[in-house]
């Protein structure tokens, strides 16, 4: 049956045409999700800076809690922070008296900024990690004195104003180094100063320890030690991941958008390829007839359609992957540029991602063939016999029973999604809820069809000639209809849950953020904490108050985390406090939101274990609860606890002062931006582009299988617009009868699609923000319902025009 | 001479309750082996479904079908996919062959879906009885309309089915070329002693079998045994003035 098979595929390649291409652009989506997620798993990033230390020493990074499986079996799960783990210094006097050890390194790091371009700062003693050496000048040893990396373009002598945590400063550079490291720009400052900027006094950054000794038996002990310090030694290439800690945030966001895009495909496909597959039974249904009646056994019919399936699937596996190995650079080189994934955070280029392409492709394929097969054997060999069609049941027992069961799958995960309250929890049900329910969409296709042919059908008759034949046709060909409009609603309800579920967070947090800032003014970025101060004493000045982002983990889950000064803070925001009281926020205290606080189960004067950015275990007690959460972030602690344990403590301040205008304020802090709040625009979530990218590949999937699936369903239709022609219909009332009906397949299809993304939208909106009107730009709508609708009748009105343009008698005695 | 295929009491009704159509009434009839029989009947007779039953291709409703001796009642699918590959083979009116496939392709369709080879010998009679030597490796649209029922026919016997039936076979073709099939029929009947079974609403193509039978209204009204095709016509007029 494979030859059988092979020799169908070559005869009716435009048949295939269509399943090849969905089952390609599947493979090649397959193959650059597999790339980016084995990168995510398995990718490195070089060291550059420690590249010279054989051993390097930190703070352990991650947040782990041990959970027992069962009475023996314990499993460690452990979840990267946000911010660098500082260790004491005690920990490399430890690492010196290790037998074997010749030398010791400590490092400190603190942000710097240079006409607001951000530098890394160190003391001149980090050089040796590299090292560094200098090809000018000599090591910076005054508190003044700085070096800066070759290429700076700054000679010694130059004086460089440089914004630090603790002020601005004018250094003068007294050395350049001969080395220039790509991946971030670094600042030598003199030991002191440094140790004096980095604000952490007794703690460092890094450790690095020369010659490569086994530290790990030290490590334990101070581990153990009272007081105990958790640490990790890196080498080799964990060396890179410890100095780009980055990058070990961008691997984790690989991993899941790679799961989460190449699982989506890979569900589109198998939705596609079962409409293609069906649609080109449909289309054979006389040979396959004719193959029954020639004794083929249903099975040997199955096997022929699952052999095409396997061929087809294969080839377009094949070109699909090396199409994806492209798709992957390319998408590596968006989130480069879109500054989700750090240049240094090289793609790891295997085989696997390529083989797992293709034998997805294959098993989509098969699957899909399985599924159609179910029609192709209830084809009757009778059916062979002269002009007669038994007319099929409109929708089999099966396949309405598994249309029901999706669609209660449907309302299941509607329900679950609209409890869900994290991004991280609620992104992928959201999919899988809109995927379920265009399934649900898809079994119950023919049904929902016909009645959608019976609504349109009056209206569509006041078209006469062309409107008349279109409803006829739309009445009896209710399975064409129902196999157009699955790719088409598909279409419509992904792009539309996509975008909007995107619009609905942001706009809820738009309208929390502005609702809840009473300030008129905010400083920033990078302000340093004197500028504040200096600000607190300007006449006119009601309130000042600082701000500070960062995330922390309660257990292993990821809270984000702002940091205020609590001094006039009801003049700047307003939180929406429902219980407790937010003024007074001291350093032991948090402001927990509504949403939080009912999954964490807290309430005012309750306590809140949580892990700060860097590591360090706070146990906080709990003094507000309020409700702008998504606004403001889901925690609110002190200013002053959060500068300690971040890496970057330099903020933004809100300024509360009615009768000054932004000039005034923007003398007062020269250097420093001022904008109004009202016009200040909400930085969304950071990864929004990337969601946009990655998810618009799915949109371009999509539309790829509109435009087969319609190529397709006109092109076979050449012997009936044949016979229409010469029966005395013209091309024109031909091509509008088509016209026409796309249109009822574009209008049925928006009006499934939007209803699917509605519910979903619905569902999401309540869970994430508490309000059931999800937001969706109309402008943004219409453009999805104009770019289905154009990219629908460009796909009819393309094959039509050539299947009209040949000539009549020849396409209507032409065989099948 | 016994019976190749046997009908007792065979009914067949489609639809249910009130819509229930009855496309064939009790109708009993044996095939004897070696014959040329023909199908005649107004349009809606039931000489289709009359077909469908003793080929296997349907299932009657009650009463008995047997094919060379073998009970087809209780047979599920498959199985009856696999008996009408041994013992039945198929003209049709139109579509009769794959187009991805050449003419001995198609010819051979059935041995490759048994999974048994062509007997070369008889491949090659086969094909020259039907007069398609030099022409087995063309594609059925490169044919003509008779070509390609030849082709078809080809198919019906490289099994050596104990029946071949023919349903309208030579309806989409012109007079002339109408005969010649007919001929090529007839001939493979006489020579090969092939059992062949052919409804048709044609009496010229009646006249070429050894018998005739008449259906109407889903019974056997009457046969005819040496039938000439002004004879059949008169005898269908008159059928379809008694219906």
């Amino acid at each position: 049956m494979i030859s059988l098979a092979m020799r169908t595929i070559r005869h009716r390649g435009a048949a295939f045409a269509g399943a090849f291409v969905a089952l390609l652009c599947a493979a090649a989506l397959v193959c650059a999700c597999g790339m980016l997620l084995e990168t995510g798993l398995r990718g490195s990033v070089a060291p550059e800076r420690y590249a010279g230390t054989p051993v390097v020493v930190t703070g352990d990074r991650f947040a782990r809690e041990t959970i027992s499986k069962s009475a023996e079996k314990t499993k460690t799960k452990a979840k990267p922070l946000a911010e660098r783990a500082w260790v004491p210094v005690s920990l490399a006097e430890r690492l010196r008296r290790l037998p074997g050890v010749s030398r010791v390194v400590t490092e400190v790091t603190f942000p710097l900024y240079v006409a607001g371009r951000p530098f890394e700062g160190h003391g001149w003693e980090s050089a040796a990690l590299t090292p560094f050496t200098l090809s000018a000048g000599r090591a910076p040893r005054a508190d003044g004195e700085v070096a800066v990396e070759a290429g700076a373009g700054l000679r010694p002598g130059a004086r460089v104003p440089v914004r630090t945590p603790a002020g601005d400063r004018t250094y003068l550079v007294t050395g350049v180094t001969a080395q220039d490291l790509p991946g971030r720009e670094t600042l030598f400052l003199s030991p002191a100063e440094a140790r004096r900027l980095a604000g952490r006094p007794g703690m460092v950054s890094a450790v690095g320890v020369f010659p490569a000794v086994d530290v790990s038996a030290a490590l334990r002990e101070a581990a153990a030690a009272p007081g105990g310090v958790r640490a990790l030694a890196a080498t080799g290439d964990e060396r890179g991941v410890v100095e780009f800690p980055d990058a070990e945030q961008a691997r984790v966001r690989l991993i899941s958008l790679g799961g989460a895009l190449g699982g989506t495909s890979l569900l589109v496909a198998i939705l596609v390829v079962v409409g293609t597959s069906a649609l080109s039974v449909q289309q054979r249904q006389r040979e396959i007839a004719l193959l029954r009646a020639v004794a083929a056994t249903p099975g040997q019919v199955r096997k022929m359609l699952g052999g095409e399936a396997l061929l087809v699937g294969a080839v377009a596996g094949l070109v699909g992957a090396a199409v994806g190995i492209g798709l992957g650079f390319w998408l590596r080189s968006r989130f480069v540029a879109l500054g989700a994934m750090p240049p240094n955070l090289r793609l790891v280029v295997s085989p696997f991602p390529a083989f797992a392409a293709l034998a997805a492709t294959v098993a989509a394929a098969w699957a899909a063939s399985r599924l159609s097969a179910r029609r192709a054997v209830r084809i009757r060999p009778v059916e062979a016999l002269g002009e007669v069609t038994l007319p099929a049941a409109l929708l089999p027992t099966g396949r309405l029973v598994a249309g029901l069961l999706c669609a209660g799958g449907g309302v299941a995960l509607t329900l679950v999604l609209s409890s869900l309250s994290t991004e991280a929890a609620a992104s992928p049900v959201t999919m899988l809820t809109a995927l379920v329910w265009t399934v649900a969409v898809a079994l119950l296709g023919p049904l929902v069809a016909r009645v959608a042919a019976t609504l349109v059908g009056a209206p569509l008759r006041a078209f006469r000639a062309s409107g008349h034949l279109a409803a006829a046709n739309l009445r009896a060909g209710a399975p064409r209809l129902a196999s157009i409009i699955t790719p088409l609603s598909l279409m419509v309800a992904m792009t539309c849950t996509i975008l909007f579920t995107q619009t609905t967070v942001e706009d809820a947090a738009r309208r929390e953020a502005a609702a809840g800032t009473v300030a008129g003014h905010v400083l920033g970025p990078h302000l340093p904490s004197g500028a504040a101060a200096a600000m607190r004493g300007l006449p006119g000045v009601e309130a000042v108050t600082e701000v500070l982002h960062t995330s922390v983990r309660v257990g292993l889950e990821k809270y984000g985390a702002q940091g205020v000064t609590g001094e006039g803070l009801g003049r700047t925001l307003d939180l929406g406090v429902v219980a407790g009281r937010l003024d007074g926020l001291g350093e032991d205290a948090v402001a927990v939101s509504r949403t939080a606080a009912e999954r964490l189960g807290v309430r005012v004067g309750g306590r809140l274990r949580l892990t700060l950015g860097d590591g360090t275990p706070a146990d906080l007690r709990v003094t507000a609860i309020y409700h702008r959460g998504l606004g403001f972030g889901d925690l609110t602690l002190s200013h002053a606890l959060v500068a300690r344990h971040v890496d970057d403590p330099l903020g933004t301040a809100l300024v509360s002062a009615p009768s000054l205008t932004r000039a005034d304020l923007a003398r007062a802090v020269p250097g420093t931006g001022v904008a109004e709040t009202a016009g200040a625009a909400w930085a969304g979530p950071a990864n929004a582009e990337v969601n946009y990218v990655a998810m618009g590949l799915i949109i371009a999937f999509t539309a790829i299988a509109v435009v087969n699936t319609l190529a397709m369903s006109t092109s076979a239709r050449s012997r009936e617009l044949a016979l229409l022609r010469l029966v005395g219909t013209t091309r024109r009332q031909a091509r509008r009868m088509l016209g026409l009906e796309t249109l009822v397949a574009i209008a049925v299809a928006v009006a499934l699609g939007t209803g699917i993304a509605l519910v979903t939208l619905t569902a999401f909106s309540t869970g994430m923000t508490g309000s059931t009107a999800p937001y969706v730009p109309p402008l943004g709508y219409l453009a999805v319902v104009g770019a289905a609708a154009l990219l629908a009748l460009a796909a009819t009105a393309l094959p039509a025009r050539v299947v009209l343009g040949r000539h009549p008698a020849e396409a209507v005695g032409a065989r099948e | 001479m016994t019976d190749v295929v046997r009908l007792d009491a065979v009914s067949k009704v489609y639809g249910k309750g009130q819509g229930a159509v009855a496309a064939l009434r009790e109708v009993s009839v044996g095939i004897p082996r070696g014959s040329f029989t023909a199908v005649m009947g107004p349009s809606g007779s039931g000489k289709s479904t009359f077909l469908h039953c003793a080929a296997g291709l349907d299932v009657p409703s009650s009463g008995s079908v047997r094919l060379g001796g073998t009970e087809l009642s209780g047979m599920n699918e498959t199985a009856l996919t696999e008996l009408r590959r041994q013992r039945v083979g198929f003209v049709f009116q139109a579509f009769n062959l794959i187009p991805a496939l050449t003419v001995a392709e198609n010819i051979t369709l059935p041995l490759r879906l048994a999974g048994t080879r062509a007997d070369g010998a008889w491949l090659d009679e086969v094909v020259s009885r039907v007069g398609l030597r030099g022409r087995t490796g063309h594609r059925p649209a490169q044919l003509s309309g008779g070509q390609q029922q030849r082709v078809a026919i080809a198919r019906a016997l490289v099994t050596r089915p104990e029946v071949v039936f023919g349903d309208e076979p030579t309806g989409a073709l012109d007079t002339m070329t109408a005969r010649d099939v007919l001929t090529l029929l007839r001939e493979i009947v006489d020579g090969t002693g092939q059992t062949v079974v052919m409804v048709t609403h044609d009496p010229v193509a009646a006249s070429y079998a050894d018998a005739v039978l008449f259906l109407a209204d889903g019974r056997i009204v009457d046969s005819m045994a040496a039938p000439t095709s002004e004879k059949v016509a008169e005898r269908m007029t008159r059928l379809g003035a008694w219906v």
